[in-house]
């Protein structure tokens, strides 16, 4: 079964698309690594996935379900940019404001991972560090139980030892719930190291998706890093030419 | 590494959306903050209320209990306010009429007396309406978490919703609860004739008046937050719109609610009535201006009127239009009415610019 399904999907803000005919789908169980510059279309797709805006056209199901539907929300679990969550609550009352916005909720894992992250419950989510933060947005994720987890840029504001944990945490819950994850990022270093499929974007369109070690292969064994750059460089040159 | 395939999970429950309740808890863990603001705004209003309000009816029952029978209660609505007859009861009569700004005493002196208190309360509802209404969809938007708050099972309308009702219905009903407290806090000046049963003039803080002011005035900051995306812009606008409102409404809409009764002669100026306007014709009921008529009439002291019969003897004739008391509720029920329409609008126009707002 698929996690994400896209058929023909674009979306058009006033005259320009930010993502256009975009057919995708990816196999349930994978992490996604979701690459292309700044503008290239990944908040986009991730937000058309998660139901926070809808499609100008085609269509977007999720786990099976309409994304936005009652049924996909339930199933998915996003984590926006920057982790926003609710900065004057204790951690203690922000789980208790995630617990009682879902039907799906676990709560004694919430509490056994902050646990094992050593957040305090009484600390305010404002007094957090950016990491911590990340961490907690993580577990209020996981908690729902999700089959997909979504997540939007979730290195780009963390410091180098907090992004390997806060990726080691995404591949060891992928494992131990049996769930899959998108994650966009416009950091390709290391990128096979945490992502098993890969969707390249630029200018809003698909310039490559499957799994890491099919593309890999389909370029002569050239790292997921080579083959990714070597894409976005075709796609900015066609675009230049396209502009002459 | 490939991908690997996920072993069929359970057939999946129907899903239910989250319940109400557990909506309600999350509004009121994330507002208790603003409630108890407005809570303490409205409790302080209320304790004044209370406290002078039992020291006006204590003065107003060792009035009553001082005049003989003939004078008391109703004879002094009749009478237009109470007599300072007996000497016995001047004293008594002072102290009443003090709490109501007239004459000397500590109330009268301090400014704050029941002539004022209901015309300072007029801000009540906008103060209340805007300070909490603004923020509830502006603070989300403006932060980001709407990000995190629409992404959840229970979704962006229902959050919405589970907001938009109960907020207002709580502020609306502690804002009827205060301006019930004015209605017995300002009675013994009513029943004493010093000021009209239900008088216009009180219109806006009284009745059912106050308590839809308030649930307006929340419609339209709520409103306001979603429209600007931001707290404090949205609470400025919606100050701004509602007063610009409330002034319009109490100085040029009101008075159109039904046609004014017109009549000539005397000022209609009973008890509670709200005179809308005044003009002069000739006997044979050709118009003629102020200017024309006083000079015709000859010099008066600054603000007397001449007399119907100085008038008639120039064959003049006043012509006053005026909305009777006694419409009192019939005007507190068309505007609620027009209020509580507006709210239900702009409530529901929040709610579909949220569920369509492209994030």
């Amino acid at each position: 079964m698929d996690v994400i399904e896209a058929v023909g999907l674009g979306k058009r803000y006033g005259r320009k698309w930010g993502l256009r005919d975009c057919t995708l789908s990816v196999p349930a169980g994978c992490v996604t690594g979701l690459v292309g510059p700044n503008g290239s279309g990944k908040t986009t797709l991730l937000s058309l996935a998660v139901g926070m805006i809808r499609p100008t056209a085609g269509t977007v199901r999720v786990a099976g379900e309409t994304a936005g539907s009652l049924a996909a929300r339930d199933l998915t679990a996003f984590v926006a940019q920057d982790a926003p969550l609710y900065q004057n609550l204790p951690v203690r009352d922000m789980l208790r404001v995630a617990r009682n916005l879902n039907v799906r909720w676990d709560h004694g894992r919430a509490s056994s991972r902050l646990d094992g992250l050593g957040i305090p419950l009484k600390q305010r989510v404002g007094a957090l560090s950016g990491g911590q933060k990340a961490q907690l947005a993580l577990t209020i994720a996981l908690a729902r139980r999700p089959e997909l987890l979504v997540l939007d840029e979730p290195l780009a504001a963390l410091d180098p030892l907090a992004r390997a944990d806060f990726m080691k945490s995404v591949r060891e819950a992928v494992a131990a719930d049996r769930i899959s994850a998108v994650f966009s990022t416009h950091v390709v270093a290391e990128l096979e190291q945490v992502a098993n499929y890969l969707i390249v974007l630029g200018h809003g369109e698909v310039l490559l998706s499957g799994p890491t070690a099919e593309l890999t292969a389909a370029h002569g064994g050239e790292s997921p890093e080579k083959v990714i750059l070597s894409a976005l460089r075709a796609d900015s040159q066609s675009h230049t030419q396209g502009v002459r | 590494m490939t991908a690997a395939a996920i072993p069929g999970r359970p057939e999946r429950a129907a899903v239910r959306p989250v319940t109400w309740t557990r909506l309600a808890w999350v509004t009121w863990r994330q507002h208790r903050a603003a409630l108890a603001g407005a809570g303490a705004l409205l409790g302080v209003i209320a304790a004044y209320l209370a406290y002078m309000g039992w020291e006006i009816h204590r003065a107003y029952d060792s009035l009553n209990a001082c005049l003989p029978a003939s004078l008391r209660g109703p004879a002094m609505r009749q009478a237009g306010g109470p007599p300072a007859v007996t000497p016995a009861c001047g004293a008594l009569e002072r102290a009443f009429m003090s709490f109501y700004g007239s004459g000397r005493g500590s109330v009268a002196s301090s400014g704050i007396n029941a002539q004022v208190v209901p015309f300072l309360l007029l801000a009540v509802p906008v103060l209340v309406g805007a300070f909490v209404g603004g923020p509830v969809l502006a603070r989300e938007l403006e932060s980001g978490t709407f990000r995190f708050a629409w992404t959840q099972g229970a979704g962006r309308v229902r959050l919405a919703a589970a907001r938009l009702v109960p907020l207002p219905v709580v502020l609306t009903a502690a804002a009827y609860g205060v301006s019930a407290l004015l209605s017995w806090y300002i009675g013994p000046f009513v029943q004493a004739g010093v000021t009209g049963k239900y008088p216009m003039q009180l219109f806006g803080t009284m009745g059912t008046d106050f308590a839809a002011w308030t649930l307006f005035s929340f419609a339209v900051a709520a409103f306001a937050g979603v429209l600007l995306r931001r707290t404090v812009p949205a609470m400025a606008a919606s100050l701004v719109v509602l007063t610009t409102a409330d002034v319009v409404t109490m100085m040029a809409l009101r008075q159109h609610y039904a046609t004014p009764i017109v009549v000539t002669g005397n000022e209609p100026a009973g008890l509670g009535n709200l005179v809308v306007g005044n003009w002069f014709t000739t006997t044979s009921g050709v118009p003629v201006n102020q200017a024309t008529v006083f000079s015709a009439v000859g010099r008066l002291p600054f603000g007397v009127t001449p007399s119907p019969a100085l008038l008639a003897a120039h064959h003049y004739l006043q012509w006053w239009s005026y909305q009777p008391a006694s419409r009192w509720w019939q005007f507190q029920l068309t505007e609620g009415g027009w209020l509580l329409a507006a709210s239900l609008f702009l409530i529901a126009a929040t709610v579909l610019l949220i569920r369509r707002r492209p994030a």
